[in-house]
């Protein structure tokens, strides 16, 4: 699932690497709940649930009572947010403090395997979370995140697009347990001093088999989106398809990509490496190439920026969740209603982010207006009735998962 | 040669002086009184050392490998009892180095590769440079060996950035090579040779300073002898100082070597997946859904491997000993 992390250093691929090593070590905690028999396999989890898909859409059971609406502000506290590394802009940060007299300490992981086996683990303490769509109804099945209390979170209905809250996204109707936090769409960032737009146009996913862009291309290093893609470019239309067949042709035409036309796997491809000249060709979230113009050199202009989405692609977003055991819930509920406030919202995804929240008061030719999203990357700009039509990853069931993690481990065995 | 005491000589001071206790205390053959602990518990801190940090995370490495996943997220349950150890995972990761599609073998045979190849480089660049400087370098010589380490003032990975930016497609060895005529060359797309320099440039200061230490001690009368006896230089060399050596080039291909085997982050950021290693494979596991046990798996393979030119390195060493004394 998408990692972004405009700027950020720019060298994060290793960093995010470097991260995933801490997953391995288990905390004391993990180490005395397993001195228990191990579990027999083939139990709960998993099997016990529906996976939640836009046309079967899955209203979670409620773990608990949210907090009582009256339940006092915890003055003077410490919020603990557990996010991705910049993912938020510091400065709206700084107003949540100002606004209510606390501090925010911010914690982040680089990858969801890692923050989940912290939180899980009780290695963090957090107050709010961000984890992908895909991991909610396991979350609040563990007892891991807590229902929201909805009257302490009236920009909800103010100001978020409808179908976040009435009925609410497939994998929590009714948004019992989280709220949207940025929307995004994955399509093919080029450079347009290389590759013009009517090339870019007839050609779509075949940019990453284009023979001029060879060795100037990436891809992301993340097996979902990655071979999601190329299932869409291969004709299939389900991106979440347990065909070994059609996982397998996928497989292939990303082994040909970086075997024959020099691609690279790397998460930064889009956001710092495009800027730099250094790929013509790259898979890239709407949020990266929003968020590319930080990382343009002096002197080179926005034009350079080109975005190709079809009409039918790949789209998502993530949430935003109060962790069951989270310190200061009231507060929790507050930092969840800042991000939905028109105005801070905006403010982290026009002036740092480059994801855009789904504000029903964002208008797209507003933002090409203001320059927030240059004028060519229109089709990166998201909107409400996109959600409707495009295709969204979900769950995997654990074996069709291992099914696409077996593709992905050929790839990077380097086929 | 300093001239060491003869054991009769000590036996004969300490006895003297130890005469006092011979009514309340054990006394060896030296003559002075240590309890039975003593000598042996200078061994503690570096036996403990090696249980809280190797032998116990390596234990949890093994339980990882030989575990189970939760089924709700995925994610390493290791099972600490040994005797509930499940090794069908472990079968599967083994069967990944023969068992079509194999997608640990030619991760495997790269490795082996790259560790053969780049140890033999850093050895024959490096021995000629330690040769150099305790032989030749005369008042050079402290300057040229604090030369050498000043490449870690630096961080490795920072100096590793300087390569990319020098390696760029449009970096200075490109606009270097483009004077010659060269069209630009990728060395940043998956090339073996930009991973085998990386590993060289990594890890050849460990072999030089072994070997210069080594080559430093040897005693110019041995050289002379060699002369003397009518050995030419070329001779002297093969017959006198490269013997004399071996054991220092032995720790060096095992320092650079050992490291080398799981060094995963220079492939990171030089290489590709094309040029994956078995350290990449171990790190690209750990942080996939599922398959932390195959990581585990893959770092007791990647021990084994390594186990194979450390008994080597073992066995020479007490041979050598067993020679000398």
């Amino acid at each position: 699932m998408p990692r972004r992390h405009p700027l950020e250093f720019s060298r994060r691929d290793f960093l995010r690497r470097a991260g995933g090593a801490a997953v391995a070590v288990p905390s004391l905690a993990a180490i005395l709940a397993a001195c228990g028999k191990p579990d027999e396999p083939g139990q709960t989890g998993s099997q016990a649930r529906t996976l939640a898909r836009p046309d079967k859409p899955v209203t979670l059971e409620l773990n608990g009572d949210p907090i009582g609406a009256d339940t006092p502000i915890e003055e003077g506290a410490t919020l603990q947010v557990y996010n991705w590394s910049a993912y938020m802009y510091k400065k709206v940060l700084k107003n949540f403090e100002d606004k209510f007299g606390v501090t925010v300490e911010w914690t982040t992981f680089n990858n969801m395997e890692e923050g989940i086996q912290k939180l899980a683990a009780g290695q963090v303490d957090a107050d709010v979370f961000f984890p992908t769509t895909d991991y909610i109804s396991r979350l609040a099945q563990q007892d891991l995140i807590q229902p929201l209390q909805h009257a302490l979170i009236p920009n909800m209905e103010a100001n978020v697009w409808e179908s976040f809250w009435n009925p609410g996204p497939f994998y929590d109707t009714g948004w019992r347990y989280t709220v949207p936090y940025t929307i995004y769409t994955t399509g093919v960032a080029y450079r347009r001093d290389h590759i013009s737009d009517s090339e870019a146009d007839a050609q779509g996913y075949e940019l990453f088999f284009n023979q001029g862009a060879a060795g100037k291309i990436s891809y992301y290093d993340s097996y979902r989106d990655a071979l999601g893609m190329m299932l869409l470019r291969n004709g299939v239309t389900d991106p979440n398809s347990g065909d070994p067949a059609a996982i397998t042709a996928a497989k292939d035409a990303i082994l040909e990509m970086l075997n024959t036309y020099g691609a690279r796997l790397t998460i930064n491809g889009t956001y710092a490496k495009l800027p730099e000249d250094e790929y013509w060709v790259s898979q890239s979230w709407s949020g990266d190439i929003v968020g590319a113009k930080w990382y343009l050199p002096k002197g080179t202009s926005t034009d350079v920026l080109g975005f190709w989405y079809p009409e039918k692609g790949l789209i998502g977003n993530d949430t935003i969740v109060i962790p069951k055991n989270a310190k200061n819930p009231r507060l929790a509920h507050e930092f969840l209603n800042f991000f939905l406030d028109e105005e801070q919202g905006y403010v982290n995804f026009a002036d740092w982010n480059g994801y855009q929240p789904p504000f029903t008061t964002i208008d797209p030719s507003a933002l090409i207006d203001d320059g927030v999203v240059p004028e060519q990357l229109d089709r990166a700009v998201v909107t409400e009735d996109m959600f409707t039509t495009a295709y969204i990853q979900g769950e995997l069931e654990p074996d069709i998962d291992d099914l696409w993690l077996a593709a992905w481990n050929e790839i990077q065995a380097g086929g | 040669m300093a001239e060491a005491p003869t054991g009769n000589e000590v036996t004969r001071r300490r006895r003297s002086r130890s005469d006092r206790r011979r009514s309340t205390a054990t006394t060896r053959e030296t003559g002075v009184w240590y309890p039975k602990a003593y000598w042996p518990s200078f061994a503690a801190p570096g036996v403990l050392w090696l249980a809280v940090w190797f032998l116990l995370p390596f234990y949890v490495v093994l339980s990882v490998a030989f575990g189970s996943v939760d089924p709700a997220f995925r994610l390493a349950e290791p099972t600490f009892q040994f005797w509930w150890w499940d090794f069908s995972t472990f079968q599967e990761t083994l069967e990944g180095f023969y068992v079509a599609p194999a997608i640990y073998q030619d991760p495997a045979i790269r490795t082996l590769t790259y560790v053969i190849v780049a140890s033999t480089v850093c050895l024959m660049v490096g021995y000629p440079i330690a040769y150099f400087t305790a032989r030749h370098a005369g008042r050079w010589r402290s300057l040229i060996l604090v030369l050498l380490v000043a490449p870690f003032w630096i961080s490795y990975l920072m100096r590793v950035y300087a390569w990319q930016s020098l390696l760029q497609p449009d970096g200075y060895i490109n606009d270097i090579l483009g004077v010659v005529g060269v069209e630009p060359i990728l060395w940043l797309s998956g090339k073996q040779f930009t991973v085998i320099l990386g590993l060289v440039y990594g890890y050849i200061p460990f072999m030089i300073l072994p070997l210069y230490a080594s080559l430093d001690r040897i005693q110019q009368s041995h050289l002379e002898a060699g002369r003397d006896l009518g050995a030419g230089p070329a001779r002297t060399f093969l017959r006198v100082t490269l013997p004399l050596s071996k054991q220092a080039i032995l720790a060096g291909l095992v320092i650079v070597a050992l490291p080398m085997f799981g060094d995963y982050y220079t492939n990171d950021l030089l290489g590709s997946d094309a040029t994956s290693t078995l350290g990449n494979m171990v790190d690209n596991a750990i942080v996939q859904a599922g398959q932390q046990p195959a990581a585990g798996g893959l770092a007791i393979v990647l021990m084994v491997l390594v186990l194979i030119p450390m008994l080597y390195y073992m066995r020479e060493t007490r041979r050598a000993i067993s020679r000398t004394s």
